[in-house]
């Protein structure tokens, strides 16, 4: 079993809660969204791995027998060409469950006209292998966000 | 093997949208498919990790090839999804 955790601080709602079909209907795989705390902070590792893809607004870590979890930081913010997002760790590096990955300001994205839900998918996940460890509700970064189930 | 060759003509690249589209589509058929640039090392076609990973953007060629009963028509199915808007 893998335990991926809260990449941000904030409520848990649920990836039907993101204003993005593609997440919103499980296209990219099942997970869960949380709406971040508005100030600025550092975006987390949720398992422990490799930085397989790393963009300002995007990341993939890749852990354990290749469980790939997806972090996506806001809906659109892929226009913002890494506008008020610093990176913390380099693409293809070694990264503890919970190490900081990305910097950035969900009030700015916010504030730019976007939907700042941050979106965390298991990659090639079937359906019923991933179950929230928080419902809905408050979520601390570094805490148990899901728990995705062994030989899936 | 049969195989096509086509341009990423998403603004996106073969991410988001384009990129669940085409994995989802791939996974519904019954036969081996895998993505590479050309001349590049093949993933798996039906892996929304291996795609993502790959990470083709706007207006890059890929290969797509696909073996078995049913290539052709699964191959045309999506080198429509990368080649459409």
């Amino acid at each position: 079993m893998t335990t991926v955790l809260a990449p941000v601080t904030g409520s848990v709602v649920g990836l039907a809660a993101v204003p993005d079909p593609v997440f919103a209907e499980g296209l990219v795989g099942p997970g869960t969204a949380i709406d971040p705390v508005r100030r600025p902070g550092r975006v987390l590792a949720p398992i422990a791995g490799v930085i397989r893809k790393l963009h300002p607004h995007a990341y993939v870590v890749v852990g354990a027998g290749g469980r790939g979890v997806l972090v996506h930081l806001g809906v659109d913010t892929v226009q913002l060409h890494g506008e008020g997002f610093r990176l913390l760790v380099a693409e293809g590096r070694p990264v503890r469950a919970g190490a900081p990955v990305v910097a950035w300001d969900p009030a700015m994205v916010e504030a730019g006209g976007r939907s700042p839900l941050c979106a965390v998918i298991a990659l090639d996940a079937p359906p019923g292998a991933v179950r929230p460890l928080v419902a809905a509700g408050p979520v601390r970064a570094g805490t148990g966000l899901l728990s995705w189930d062994a030989g899936c | 093997m049969p195989e096509r060759k086509v341009i990423v003509e998403a603004e996106v690249g073969l991410h988001a949208r384009p990129a669940a589209t085409f994995v989802q589509t791939a996974a519904e058929a019954p036969v081996e498919i895998t993505v590479a640039r050309p001349g590049g090392e093949p993933v798996n076609a039906k892996s929304i990790l291996s795609i993502l990973a790959l990470d083709v953007r706007h207006g890059e060629a890929i290969v797509i090839r696909a073996d078995g009963d049913g290539a052709e028509q699964v191959l045309d199915r999506l080198a429509a999804i990368v080649s459409g808007p």
